[in-house]
């Protein structure tokens, strides 16, 4: 199947390396020679000078922030992934064709509204005076403090990601091979067995990716951790936020960004070689 | 019965057929006005370029004002930074970072005879940040104070009245900041006795640091502008502290219980000013715009405004708001009576806000962040 | 043995019941917001809260008779169609590279493609800023799509290469094998099988487009699109604004999805195989 690049592999492999060159990687270089520049009353001029890698390393609310950040994105990553999959699985499996596909479509509509107007919308169910509280008020409890806290930055990480997590792992368990089922079935694997030792290990590409999609969405965010969240605890996004708010350190604020980026890296690669250890290729 | 009501039914629909065909076409029409009209761009906090301020101006000089609404001074100044000389034509900024536009080069010189600074009263007349060796370069057109914000229901304007109220125990976790460190620090340097609470030593300044550590238990989060508009009004949070009338005053125009007050240890006062854009081409007529909202008329417009009200520096614009719209006037204390706004100022209860001058920005800067992190 | 088989039959059934109450859950959860939203939009009070104020349109009126709104929504389209379709081909391009090539550098080439959305949108924004604006292409729709198309492609990538390790590898060597050329086999074999990945791409970058505010506030100065106005009524005066163009843009891409889903019921019974097979 391998063959060396050809004109008409060019074709295809070149444009995508050619924009990303040209469109991200120029700004990305651009992005690590501003975090070596030094900042003036308020002028960033072009510099060589790691102070604001040594300020940003040095500071302990920099290593609290990082920490509380992976914390959360990994905790939100993990709970999508398990909220998600019965989802996906019911949708994949217990669905008319029909219904499935009605599923799918109703699972984009998401996409096309507003992550935005949608946490503006969280507020309301979960301010002291909200839907939730006014709700539970009917039967006698309440009111309990649910905006501004990490469980409501949760709720904006799960609205951010559940749609997307749902449809990436219903992708890949739709095409699992119905004999593999059928087979442990005749096996008398039982129903639980069959999804942990066959199905998971099918779509293990799928869930993975939809796993890595959640970190990653969850770990840049920043409208979640401030409109829900009330900003407290300080994530890495908001600290971005804070640092270029004063004093136009964006120097500063590269070399924090730097930093995730790396920290994404490391995830992102880790996953896609752990979605796809043992395929031949 | 039906028969009278058919027709009456059919008209209503036509009524509301042609209501909605209009409704539908407005755009359209509108966008074919402006396109005659010469577009001015504005850089300038949410509100500055809305209706019920440009529209008069848009009408008179057949001009359409382009907004790019910023979220603080510092996302100003990198807009500005890193748009080509010219992008924006008329710039509202706070006056603490009305020096930097100047040191940058990005606002054009001002001609003090162009505006009626005569009017406005002798506090403003010399604004600091506005004149720079002898020369205008921009020109204040509202200000405001900052206190403690609170809900009327769950404390009395006594208990308000002093920045310790913010430690109260009832107020656990129902205590909000405005996030960002220049009004919140000054307000616990006020606190602390400091006559100027921006120029203090390195003892003071600790001192400060450690009295507002000591508040970081209360605190229930850290809010934008918009944020905190709706965690005041749904009594999320029954405190503020960084904020004044600009916000609690939108608010209680809305029937929500939310007041702000200037406590005893004093407030302090945010202005804006607006400039002329380095290189844009249409000085004149951004100039215009100065001379009209800057004029008695505009200035009663601009107290006024939707988005958040003002107190105004020109004193015929007083006059006109007390004409036009007393009650406001009266709110905000812009009248002649005794203990009126500028009364405040001259007894010396209000400080500007402005860069600390012992500790650098960065000092400051990262405190809050530690304090947040906290 | 057979004991545990009828048990098993009887719990499949409550399963089942429990499984697709799941699933209405989970709708419930993802459609709450958007139709608390609706709700809203409706609602005369200026906060929203409980118990609902009057019904009425203003919020409507208010943002229909601003035309920087009209403006926006214009922008957002067609940045979101471009955007959609450049990516999409653009993350056909690199997924078939990766499924097809093994060359010296792929690792890089692969970071390069799926890298660009871990970036943070804030830095991202500033980064795309500062560059585009020293080679002449900030402040307009052009930059906003060279930023979105950055972060997009990969989305398109990662779903169609999906979509390509469920093929079966000699499937298109067979084609060859046949007499067809690369380009037939393309045409023929690969295109059709990755069909519902590429619309399933497009539909996803376009979304992605459509709903991003970080980038696009940088970058499109004073070209702002929808998502970036809406950006600016949530730091600003918060405003029931936001819920009436949520709610437009709502029904609008409810609409077309729903026109997408008639458009395609054909083939996509083809594609998806069925359970009993």
């Amino acid at each position: 199947m391998r063959r060396p690049l050809t004109l008409y592999g060019l074709t295809f492999s070149l444009p995508l390396l050619i924009w990303q060159l040209l469109f991200f990687v120029f700004p990305l270089v651009f992005l690590v020679a501003l975090s070596f520049w030094t900042v003036k009353n308020f002028r960033m001029q072009p510099d060589f000078d790691t102070v604001n890698w040594v300020t940003i390393y040095g500071r302990s609310v920099f290593w609290q922030a990082y920490g509380t950040t992976l914390a959360m994105a990994a905790f939100a990553s993990a709970l999508v992934s398990i909220l998600a999959f019965p989802c996906a699985y019911a949708i994949a499996f217990k669905l008319s064709d029909n219904a499935r596909r009605w599923a799918v479509f109703l699972m984009v509509i998401p996409f096309f509204t507003s992550y935005l107007v949608r946490v503006y919308s969280w507020q309301i169910f979960l301010s002291d005076a909200g839907i939730i509280n006014v709700m539970l008020g009917w039967i006698g409890l309440g009111p309990y403090g649910l905006l501004n806290t990490v469980g409501a930055t949760m709720i904006g990480y799960l609205t951010l990601t559940f749609p997307l997590v749902v449809l990436l792992q219903l992708f890949s368990l739709v095409f699992i091979d119905r004999t593999l089922i059928e087979a442990a079935h005749n096996l008398r694997c039982g129903r639980l067995r069959t999804v942990f030792e066959v199905i998971v290990p099918s779509a293990r590409v799928g869930l993975v990716i939809a796993a890595l999609f959640a970190f990653i969405l969850c770990f840049g965010d920043f409208v979640s951790p401030i409109y829900l969240g009330g900003g407290d605890p300080t994530t890495l996004s908001i600290l971005i936020t804070d640092t270029t708010k004063s004093g136009q350190q964006w120097p500063r604020a590269a070399v924090i960004a730097l930093t995730m980026i790396g920290t994404l890296l490391v995830v992102a690669f880790a996953a896609v070689r752990f979605a796809y250890k043992g395929r031949t290729k | 019965m039906s028969q009278m009501r058919m027709p009456r039914t059919g008209i209503t629909r036509r009524t509301l057929l042609s209501t909605g065909a209009a409704a539908l076409a407005t755009p359209m029409l509108s966008r074919r006005a402006f396109a005659q009209a010469t577009e001015l761009t504005m850089l300038a906090w949410y509100g500055h370029a809305e209706p019920d301020i440009v529209a008069e101006f848009e009408a008179e000089n057949n001009v359409k004002f382009v907004p790019k609404y910023y979220t603080g001074g510092d996302n100003m100044l990198g807009l500005i930074s890193q748009s080509p000389p010219g992008t924006f034509d008329v710039i509202l900024s706070d006056a603490e970072y009305v020096q930097a536009l100047n040191e940058a080069g990005y606002v054009e010189e001002l001609d003090p005879n162009d505006y009626a600074i005569d009017e406005y009263f002798p506090e403003f007349q010399n604004f600091p940040g506005n004149w720079s060796d002898g020369k205008l370069f921009s020109l204040v057109t509202r200000f405001g104070f900052l206190g403690v914000a609170y809900n009327t229901d769950a404390l009395t304007e006594a208990e308000a009245s002093s920045y310790n109220v913010f430690w109260d125990p009832k107020l656990t976790g129902k205590v909000g900041h405005f996030d960002w460190h220049l009004p919140n620090l000054g307000q616990m340097s006020l606190l602390n006795g400091n006559a100027n609470p921006y120029d203090i030593d390195e003892a003071a300044w600790s001192a400060v640091k450690d009295k507002t550590m000591s508040l970081r238990p209360q605190i229930g989060g850290f809010f934008d502008y918009g944020g905190t508009f709706s965690s005041l009004n749904d009594g999320q949070m029954l405190a503020f502290a960084g904020i004044g009338d600009w916000i609690t005053g939108v608010l209680e125009k809305n029937g929500a219980k939310v007041r702000s007050v200037i406590p005893e240890e004093g407030g302090l006062q945010w202005s804006e000013c607006f400039s002329i854009g380095k290189g844009s081409t249409k000085a004149e007529l951004a100039k215009k715009w100065i001379q009209y909202i800057t004029s008695a008329k505009g200035q009663a417009k601009s107290a006024n405004m939707a988005a958040y009200p003002a107190l105004i520096p020109n004193q015929k614009g007083w006059e006109v708001l007390q004409a036009e719209n007393p009650d406001e006037a009266k709110r905000q204390g812009m009248t002649k009576d005794a203990g009126n706004a500028i009364d405040m100022i001259r007894e010396g209860r209000i400080q500007y806000r402005q860069w600390p001058v012992q500790q650098s920005l960065e000092d400051w800067n990262d405190f809050w962040s530690e304090y947040k992190g906290a | 043995m057979s004991d545990r088989d009828t048990a098993s039959i009887n719990r499949n059934r409550a399963v089942d019941v429990a499984l697709k109450a799941y699933i209405v859950l989970g709708y419930a959860f993802v459609f709450a917001p958007i139709a608390a939203s609706f709700v809203f939009s409706l609602n005369s009070d200026r906060f929203p809260s409980i118990p609902l104020g009057e019904f009425s349109l203003e919020w409507y009126k208010a943002v229909a008779s601003d035309p920087l709104v009209w403006q926006g929504l214009r922008n957002t389209l067609f940045v979101g169609v471009t955007v959609g379709v450049i990516a999409t081909a653009l993350g056909f391009g690199a997924a078939y590279t990766d499924y097809r090539y093994k060359f010296f550098g792929k690792q890089v080439y692969l970071a390069l493609a799926l890298i660009p959305p871990t970036i943070p949108v804030v830095i991202l924004g500033l980064a795309m800023l500062a560059y585009l604006s020293r080679i002449s292409l900030s402040g307009n729709a052009l930059s906003v799509i060279i930023a979105h198309v950055v972060i997009c492609a990969p989305f398109a990538m990662a779903i169609i290469r999906l979509r390509l390790s469920q093929m079966d590898p000699d499937l298109e060597a067979a084609a060859w094998n046949l007499g067809a050329s690369e380009w037939a086999a393309m045409r023929h074999v690969i295109v059709p099988f990755t069909m519902p990945a590429i619309l399933g791409a497009l539909f996803i970058t376009m979304a992605v487009s459509f709903d991003e505010f970080a980038i696009a506030w940088f970058v499109s100065g004073l070209n702002e699109t929808l998502p970036v106005k809406v950006l600016g009524f949530l730091q600003g005066q918060v405003s029931p604004r936001i819920n009436a163009i949520g709610t437009f843009v709502f029904v609008t891409s409810m609409t077309l999805v729903i026109l997408a889903q008639i458009l395609l019921t054909g083939r996509g019974a083809q594609i998806r195989p069925s359970a009993d097979e």
